[in-house]
């Protein structure tokens, strides 16, 4: 549920995160995380820039893509609460692309010697509407005890 | 023929800058990715937050950038076309979030280069690292990324 507070106990390992899935990606949502970023690469703007740089034309901004990640994330466990989120980019997302982010609950680890840091490991993914994965990550995320 | 790039840059590095975070740049950001969060987008939310204020999604600390240490910077130093560069990986460690109105000190630098060969040719992977921290000298976040060179 949507910035529901979920606690440390809510949670076991290969439990699944809710799914998220983002709108169809366009052209001005490129343009406009452009401007949000300060990554103005023409390959994300500029179809024939991006096919003379033989990408075949424009796509994403693996940040953006990432920025979804983390949402599902967020919208699922709280915001303020991510300690760590890495990712790999696999597949160049391209517009048009429905774009779904998935995850599950690795590993439980509570807190050492008494103190509040209880943290949940996930195994994180995105795929397209192909269920191509196009990220794959981890994230650990600080959690608060019913105590 | 694959192309050379100056393998020097590894372990350089940049001047180290500071970002004043915009109150509007975090909502621009959010919105740009499409989370609409309340704790990113609504100024009385924040306020009765625990945070006493909005913050920043886990990925903002990207729009942290100076002319003197960004990726064109970088691309310069290695001697790349942009039109030739991937972005490979991708990781935030955060120990607390970003809140607007706070002046943040980015400290940015090579930590490695290096080639291999993949399906489609071979590739330079460039490390780098940002330390972000605050007005006390606290750690913030630390940004790494890995950025792959089609050679």
């Amino acid at each position: 549920m949507r910035y529901a507070k979920i606690y440390f106990e809510d949670l076991q390992p290969g439990d699944a995160m809710p799914a998220l899935v983002k709108p169809p990606i366009q052209q001005i949502q490129l343009t406009r995380y452009a401007g949000a970023s300060g990554d103005f690469n023409p390959i994300h703007q500029d179809d024939a820039f991006a096919k003379a740089a033989g990408m075949g034309g424009v796509f994403a901004h693996g940040m953006l893509s990432m920025g979804f990640v983390a949402q599902s994330v967020t919208d699922w466990l709280g915001v303020g609460q991510v300690h760590r989120i890495s990712v790999r980019f696999a597949a160049l997302v391209r517009l048009g692309d429905v774009i779904t982010c998935r995850g599950k609950v690795l590993e439980k680890r509570p807190a050492k010697n008494g103190g509040e840091q209880h943290q949940v490991d996930l195994e994180l993914w995105a795929e397209n509407q192909k269920g191509e994965k196009v990220v794959t990550g981890r994230a650990t995320v600080t959690l608060p005890s019913r105590g | 023929m694959p192309i050379q790039i100056n393998m020097s840059v590894k372990g350089k590095e940049y001047a180290p800058f500071t970002v004043t975070v915009e109150r509007g740049k975090i909502k621009e950001f959010a919105r740009a990715i499409g989370d609409l969060s309340p704790f990113y987008l609504d100024d009385a939310v924040g306020r009765a937050s625990e945070w006493g204020d909005i913050i920043a999604p886990p990925t903002f600390a990207v729009t942290f950038r100076d002319e003197n240490a960004d990726t064109a910077v970088m691309l310069r130093d290695l001697g790349v076309d942009i039109g030739r560069i991937l972005h490979g990986e991708q990781e935030f460690e955060h120990y607390r979030p970003i809140r607007p109105d706070e002046t943040y000190l980015c400290r940015s630098r090579v930590r490695d280069i290096y080639e291999k060969s993949g399906r489609s040719g071979p590739m330079a992977f460039v490390v780098r690292e940002m330390a972000v921290t605050d007005g006390e000298n606290e750690i913030v976040c630390l940004v790494r990324s890995i950025t792959v060179v089609r050679l």
